[in-house]
């Protein structure tokens, strides 16, 4: 009733605080500004989030690491991709990254840069993402809001190359940006909202390296040259991830909300809809590598039920499925995602010193990828020395230099199941390991394995610069093979 | 309706000789006994008169030369009267204006006006037309008799909103529905969502719009503003159009309490279920496959094979179809609908009281609406001066809910059911549950239809209170001041669980979400009138006033994740707290002023100018001011010209423009961070991390300013009374331009953001609209009364921004199927993807499959816009007998349908039941080189139909035209002989049938369905529930 007198006076006298009394705009619900210790989490959740959700489940079906038996993994798994993709465009890239990541560099860099080189990092990892699957993507003028309204499509040689004339600072220069930044004195330093090395930044300054080795063997075919003397400079420096223990790995968590995507897909919401696929399976046995893969995949019958990629023969019961196991979705959803390994450091250097001549033993190399990559899944010190005594033609490169550089990306094909981008960019960029179409193709192209993926809706509708028509999806990227 | 009004005026006079002058005192009232208020008393051949008071009485002072009163009242026609000297009473019959063009309406601020003076729009229904006719929702019960008025339920479930609008959408993202007033005083419609677990809106319970909260027992009248013209004095939120409602008032001349008992029992069915096939069962390419979604399996009958999956083990599969397991889901409604209500007093001290109680049950299991609304209303007059009002209604609405949408919800696995599974004995033996509580169903990731009805409820439990206060004071003859005052609040108390084990959350989930809404409405105006200003029949009134509002609202979600066990259902039970739990809390307020000066010449000549200002707190405070004016007039010219022929009896031309601003949401104009998650119903990740805090810069980047919208209109029209008044027809033509949108537009996410607030954009819409009332017999004891209506609005976006072809509408959305604004079109349109054609536009076949080749993406897939509308309405009177139908008629609009989708890919639906043997061709092209050949490519059955069965595919996108025989209704009143041997004064026996059949050439469903129910998404069916079609009786008593 108070409310009614209040009412009564205020239209019965004249309203002389009129302004004050229209000056209930400001919103209860949203802050501000927020400190960059909340930021940090929510680009790096997002960058994992990116690198295992829908993108990972087509990708990992177009590698024929699993087949897609239901749903949109059924569909991704014949090459029909169209139309999807929107959400990881919007909101773990664009919307939850590259605007968090930009809003850290341009608030932080002066004062407290810790915060903008591990941005730095991390963008320059997300934007390789974004480029590496569906080519010219927006990058210069992308994250800046009103100032580029319809930002540019870079090409992917300007991405990773750079080009000056149009502003474009190259990949690698954004990293060497971040890991400077990160060697400077900072204000605010991140701990424990830095959920993967808990602040220790000469840990981000072995990301960024790793990073740079990544981004340098994504060039092989296109520019040795630049990817031959990243690479030299990482291995003289010596500061890059060498051990298990330094791998960029984002955690996850057990309770409801936190848990990370392979286990909330396949585990919780969309159980039925991909499985193990027949070919992987079949890849596996040939080299004796089951006990790995049962790291990978479960066995709920005791042995692996896998399905052929696209077949239209009748799915095997679901409750006897191989499916994603636990070194991948946890227990209870608590694995981390694994973004940079360790393993795949040794794997990168084992095929450039194979390939470009960069420093170190190629064979060495090799096996300490396969070492690294059987501990991490968890088999026993007993299992991998078993496994390297009784196969050794599958641990020691052998034959010519493309004989042993199918050697590597198949184990990397291998150790890297869960991570269907990194294996896509592989194929891509080898075709290795050789892989045939799937039953009943369709898509853009039902003939070709498609080589990237096609451009979301909401971006061709409403930037005009997005090339329109997409282009198909069996149109090559820059660097692939 | 049309009424024979005789007016029946008693001058009881009383002669007092004086000097010069005499007093004559009387009576004015109408043949019913009621009094004629403000009636004109006017000395014949003088500018002398007076009004008559509440009770039709008055006195006036003439000279002793004085002959003739000149009695003249809106509704009737003038009458003059001989003064009697001898001071006798007399009596005289008049013959009323035999129409209702000569009707008075209530139009803005609650001011009445006779209906020939507006030089706008307004559409009125009496509360014979709307009651007592098994409408539960005031807003369906206008459908199909409001010329340019667009009703669409979502759906048969419980309480599911309706959507309105009013002359089409005029705002890109705002609202569109009316501002509905009550007494006086706007109230909320709003829709009030809670999400429906990770699917949000487009899996939730349908809720009500808030109107359902109104008892349609207790209305008086409802006028339809249509225009902005018409609703201009109620500011920027009478953009839309209003829908004024009057409910009932005690006091009358007889001083006598009227008691009404109404009761009445309804029930309901499903209708619009497509048709099934029962000849092929569960499994897929012709197997039988006990964990298929699909009836694709082998024929009923076909000898028990390994190979066809019907002897397992050597063991026949039990196999056979159920022939009814969709439609024995659907159950029996019943709708207990009771009111009591007591007018009382006379017409200085009168109080009013009601009670009345709704009791629906769903034809979803399940489902419920109860509703019981109390009020309690008074007024009197203190001093023959003041005048003092007020009323309280309070309001319980109880509403049950099941889930719906694409997926695991009980409607989503009811969708094509396989034929061959016995759903029925799943309730029957209630075994929905397996032996620990969990869902027992046969496909993983679907709940059991039962398992989600029962377990996965929605409970919503709102107590409302609407009150008015009115104040007035009449300072003089010329001059009144009043005040009113309105509050409007209500708490909404939901409750949604979602049980361990069930599909969406499989971990389980409680919500709690409490809902608040208030609003405060405060009027003080001015009233002027005066009479034969500058020259002799040039009338006056005028206002001026002012207006105070507050708009609040309140939602707080509690949501507990990771239930500890089942069957406890409270969040002490969770394991999360800090997933969906938030709290938004909005206030905006509005200070406006206004004036309106309305001139009329010889009751033939109207000319009427406002004028608004608002000021409002969403705005920046340089630009929150923002003025708007109208201009109206209409003109008799039968009166002015003096036509009296029995062929044109009435003829009115009206033209006005109109100008309304609308303010923004509030809250747009800075940007902001919020606590972050990803992902969405399949796999999702939400901030807080444990103890880490995730923040995020939100998707929308704020202006640097903002600026009011504003819709421009104008319309003119013709109303002719032809043959002395049976027939009357209105014909009006009207234009409005919507500019300065104020929009979230989107932007390339690329950007980083996915809109940005702005001012952009141009909509328009023309249209025409047409009434037509024929009495087409009237005798003593037989009546017939035809009216009809026809309405076309032609929507055009015009412009969006530079650079911008289209975007989403705000709100929940499938990938693939976007509810879009897009240049060039009607607002609306579905975007999709369409299946590539060739030049001659037949679509193209993939040559590697056989089926079609991938669409190519955000394409118009679908247009809800109707084309245009027809209404037609019966009402014949056989002495104490009565039957009034309405049929309705929507020609085109388009419906994308998910239920239709879903019964074809899952071989669900009749139409898939031909030829399954035989193999299919689908319908197109293969392209050779730079030739097309017809398609020769022979696909399975199974193949063909998925083909054609795409939840967002053009094959599932239906023309919504629709013919409906919408209500129909039987009467009989007690003759008036047996009554007064009862001593009652009415009983009256009613049946009535609603949505009682409908014609849907083009469909496989009732197209007439909106899942996302009242909004600016239209022409989508998510897979929600169908139609109901109701059957009852009504029994009123006046006692």
């Amino acid at each position: 009733m108070k409310k009614f007198a209040l009412f009564f006076c205020l239209s019965i006298v004249i309203l002389t605080s009129c302004k004050k009394y229209l000056d209930v705009n400001n919103t209860p619900n949203n802050p501000l500004a927020v400190p960059p210790s909340t930021l940090l989490p929510t680009t790096t959740i997002a960058l994992a989030f990116a690198n295992s959700n829908d993108l990972s489940r087509a990708t990992s079906a177009l590698v024929q690491h699993i087949a897609g038996v239901a749903n949109q993994t059924a569909a991704y798994d014949v090459y029909s991709l169209d139309g999807s993709f929107d959400n990881q465009w919007t909101g773990e890239i664009y919307n939850g990254a590259i605007n968090n990541l930009q809003i850290l560099i341009d608030q932080y860099s002066l004062t407290s840069p810790a915060y903008s080189g591990i941005a730095k990092l991390e963008m320059a990892y997300v934007y390789s993402m974004a480029t590496d699957i569906w080519g010219d993507v927006p990058y210069s003028q992308a994250g800046q809001g009103l100032k580029f309204e319809t930002p540019r499509f870079d090409a992917v040689k300007d991405i990773y190359e750079g080009n000056s004339t149009k502003g474009i600072v190259s990949l690698f220069d954004l990293v060497k940006s971040g890991l400077l930044d990160l060697s400077k004195t900072s204000s605010l330093k991140p701990s424990s909202d830095d959920i993967v090395y808990k602040g220790d930044l000469t840990k981000w300054q072995k990301m960024g390296n790793t990073l740079l080795l990544k981004l340098a063997l994504q060039l092989t075919n296109v520019n040795p040259a630049l990817a031959t003397s990243t690479i030299n400079a990482v291995i003289s420096g010596n500061n890059y991830i060498n051990s298990n223990a330094l791998d960029f790995e984002v955690p996850f968590g057990a309770s409801v909300g936190n848990q990370n995507p392979l286990y909330s897909f396949n585990n919780l919401n969309r159980t039925g809809d991909q499985m193990l696929s027949q070919r992987l399976l079949n890849l596996s046995r040939s080299i004796n590598d089951t006990v790995r893969l049962a790291k990978f995949f479960t066995k709920p019958t005791g042995t692996f039920i896998a399905f052929d990629n696209g077949s239209s023969s009748v799915v095997p019961l679901q409750a006897t499925r191989s499916r994603y196991n636990t070194y991948l979705t946890g227990i209870s959803g608590e694995a981390p995602i694994r973004i940079i390994t360790n393993f795949q450091a040794n794997f990168i250097l084992a095929e450039a010193a194979l390939t470009l001549g960069t420093a170190g033993d190629p064979n060495a190399y090799y096996q300490s990828g396969m070492k690294a990559s059987m501990l991490k899944v968890g088999m026993t010190q007993a299992e991998i020395d078993n496994y390297f005594l009784t196969n050794p033609t599958v641990v020691t490169l052998i034959g010519s230099t493309e004989q042993k550089r199918q050697q590597i990306i198949t184990q990397k094909y291998i150790s890297l199941i869960g991570n269907g981008i990194e294996v896509f960019n592989d194929y891509r960029r080898t075709l290795y390991p050789v892989l045939s179409l799937v039953n009943n193709p369709s898509g853009d192209n039902p003939n070709v394995i498609p080589t990237r993926l096609p451009y979301t809706p909401s971006e061709l509708s409403r930037n005009p610069n997005a090339p329109n028509p997409r282009p198909k999806t069996d149109v090559k990227l820059y660097w692939a093979k | 309706m049309r009424k024979f009004l005789t007016l029946l005026v008693m001058v009881v006079s009383t002669t007092i000789a004086m000097a010069q002058n005499k007093t004559v005192t009387g009576k004015v009232t109408d043949e019913k006994g009621t009094p004629v208020a403000n009636a004109s008393v006017l000395v014949k051949g003088t500018t002398k008169g007076v009004t008559t008071l509440d009770d039709g009485s008055f006195s006036i002072s003439v000279p002793v030369t004085a002959k003739t009163l000149v009695i003249s009242s809106v509704n009737f026609t003038e009458q003059e009267v001989a003064i009697n000297n001898n001071g006798k009473s007399f009596l005289i019959k008049m013959q009323g204006v035999d129409n209702n063009l000569t009707e008075v309406v209530v139009t803005s601020l609650g001011i009445i006006r006779d209906k020939r003076s507006l030089g706008y729009s307004t559409q009125s229904l009496k509360a014979e037309q709307i009651a007592d006719k098994g409408e539960v929702n005031v807003i369906n019960a206008l459908q199909g008799k409001i010329a340019g008025v667009a009703i669409t339920g979502a759906s048969g479930s419980p309480g599911a909103s309706t959507n309105i609008n009013i002359r089409g959408i005029t705002s890109f993202t705002g609202s569109n529905q009316p501002l509905f007033i009550v007494d006086g005083i706007p109230v909320s419609n709003d829709v009030d969502r809670t999400n429906g677990g990770p699917l949000g809106t487009l899996g939730d319970n349908q809720p009500a719009n808030r109107a359902l909260d109104i008892d349609i027992n207790n209305i008086e009248s409802i006028n339809v503003l249509k225009g902005p013209a018409a609703a201009v004095l109620y500011g920027s939120r009478a953009a839309a159009g209003a829908i004024i409602i009057t409910t009932k008032k005690g006091g009358n001349s007889k001083g006598r309490a009227d008691v009404i008992l109404n009761s009445s029992t309804s029930f309901q069915s499903a209708t619009g279920v497509p048709q099934v096939q029962n000849t092929y069962g569960q499994g897929s390419t012709g197997i039988y496959l006990p964990t298929s979604g699909n009836s694709w399996g082998p024929k009923f009958g076909s000898t028990p094979t390994i190979a066809n999956g019907l002897l397992v083990g050597g063991v026949p599969v039990n196999y056979q179809a159920f022939p009814n397991n969709i439609k024995d889901f659907f159950e029996k409604g019943i709708i207990l609908d009771n009111s009591l209500t007591v007018n009382g007093g006379d017409l200085k001290q009168n109080y009013t009281f009601s009670i009345s109680n709704l009791n629906q049950t769903g034809i979803l299991p399940n489902t419920d609406l109860k509703r019981t609304n109390l009020k309690f209303g008074a007024n009197t007059v203190l001093r023959d001066k003041i005048k003092l009002g007020g009323s309280i209604t309070l309001t319980n609405t109880l509403q049950n809910g099941i889930l719906g949408g694409n997926g695991s919800s009980a409607l989503g696995v009811l969708a094509g059911l396989q034929r061959s599974v016995d759903l029925t004995s799943y309730k029957t033996n209630g075994n929905y549950k397996n032996p620990d509580g969990s869902n027992n169903w046969i496909i993983a990731n679907q709940d059991n239809p039962y398992f989600d009805a029962y377990e996965n409820p929605l409970k919503s439990n709102l107590y409302r209170l609407t009150s008015t206060f009115n104040l007035g004071y009449d300072i003089a003859k010329w001059l009144s001041i009043s005040y009113r005052l309105g509050l409007d609040a209500y708490t909404d108390r939901r409750k949604q669980i979602f049980a361990v084990s069930s599909a969406r959350v499989p971990n389980g989930q409680v919500l709690d979400n409490t809902i608040y809404r208030g609003e405060v409405n405060g009027d003080l105006f001015l009233n002027f009138k005066k009479d034969n200003i500058f020259a002799k029949g040039l009338n006056f009134t005028g206002l001026l006033g002012q207006n105070i509002n507050q708009r609040s609202f309140q939602s707080v979600y509690l949501q507990g994740d990771g239930l500890a066990f089942p069957g406890f259902y409270n969040v002490s039970n969770a394991t999360v707290l800090t997933n969906g739990s938030f709290e938004s809390s909005s206030t905006q307020r509005l200070v406006g002023y206004y004036g309106q000066a309305s001139f009329s010449y010889n009751n033939y000549l109207f000319v009427e100018l406002t004028g608004r200002l608002d000021q409002s707190s969403t705005l920046p405070s340089d630009k929150s001011s923002y003025f708007y004016p109208s201009i109206s007039g209409s003109f008799v010219f039968t009166d002015a010209f003096k036509i009296k022929s029995d062929i044109l009896s009435y003829g009115k031309i009206k033209a006005n423009t109109a100008k309304v601003g609308r303010d923004a949401s509030p809250y747009l104009l800075a940007n902001t961070y919020s606590s972050w998650g990803f992902g969405n119903n399949v796999a999702n990740f939400s901030f807080p991390y444990g103890a880490v805090a995730g923040f995020g810069a939100s998707s929308r980047i704020a202006p640097l300013t903002l600026s009011p919208e504003f819709t421009t209109s104008y319309e003119f029209g013709i109303n002719l009374g032809l043959f002395k008044n049976r027939v009357s027809l209105d014909i009006t033509y009207y234009n409005t331009d919507s500019k300065n949108q104020i929009i979230n537009v989107a932007i390339p996410v690329s950007t980083g953001y996915s809109s940005k607030t702005t001012n952009i954009g141009e909509l328009t819409n023309k249209g025409i609209e047409a009434t037509l009332n024929i009495n087409v017999v009237k005798t003593r004891n037989f009546n017939w009364d035809v009216s009809g209506n026809f309405a076309k609005n032609v929507n055009n976006v015009v412009s969006i921004a530079p650079g911008i072809d289209n975007f989403g509408i705000p709100g929940s959305a499938f990938t693939g199927s976007i509810p879009s604004i897009k240049i060039g079109y009607g607002y609306g349109v579905i975007l999709g993807g369409v299946i590539p054609t060739s030049p001659e536009g037949q679509r193209l076949i993939n040559p590697a499959t056989g089926t079609f080749q991938p669409t190519i993406a955000n394409q118009v897939l679908s247009d809800p816009n109707p084309e245009y509308k027809l209404g037609f309405t019966n009402n014949i009177k056989y002495k104490n007998l009565s039957l009034g139908f309405t049929f309705d008629f929507t020609k085109g609009g388009q419906i994308l349908s998910f239920t239709s989708a879903i019964y074809k890919s899952r071989g669900a639906w009749i139409g898939t039941e031909a030829d399954r043997d035989q193999p299919h061709l689908l319908p197109g092209v293969i392209q050779v080189g730079t030739k097309y050949i017809p398609n020769n490519i022979q696909v399975s059955p199974q193949t063909y139909w998925q083909a054609l069965g795409g939840l967002q595919s053009e094959f599932n996108v239906y023309d919504a035209t629709v013919f409906r025989l919408r209500e129909l209704s039987l009467g009989y009143d007690v003759p008036n002989s047996v009554l007064q041997k009862l001593k009652i004064t009415g009983i009256r026996f009613s049946l009535f049938a609603r949505n009682v059949f409908y014609v849907a050439p083009n469909a496989i469903i009732d197209p007439e369905v909106n899942t996302q129910g009242a909004g600016n998404i239209r022409g989508l069916e998510l897979q929600s529930a169908p139609n109901a079609r109701t059957i009852g009786v009504n029994l009123k008593i006046t006692l």
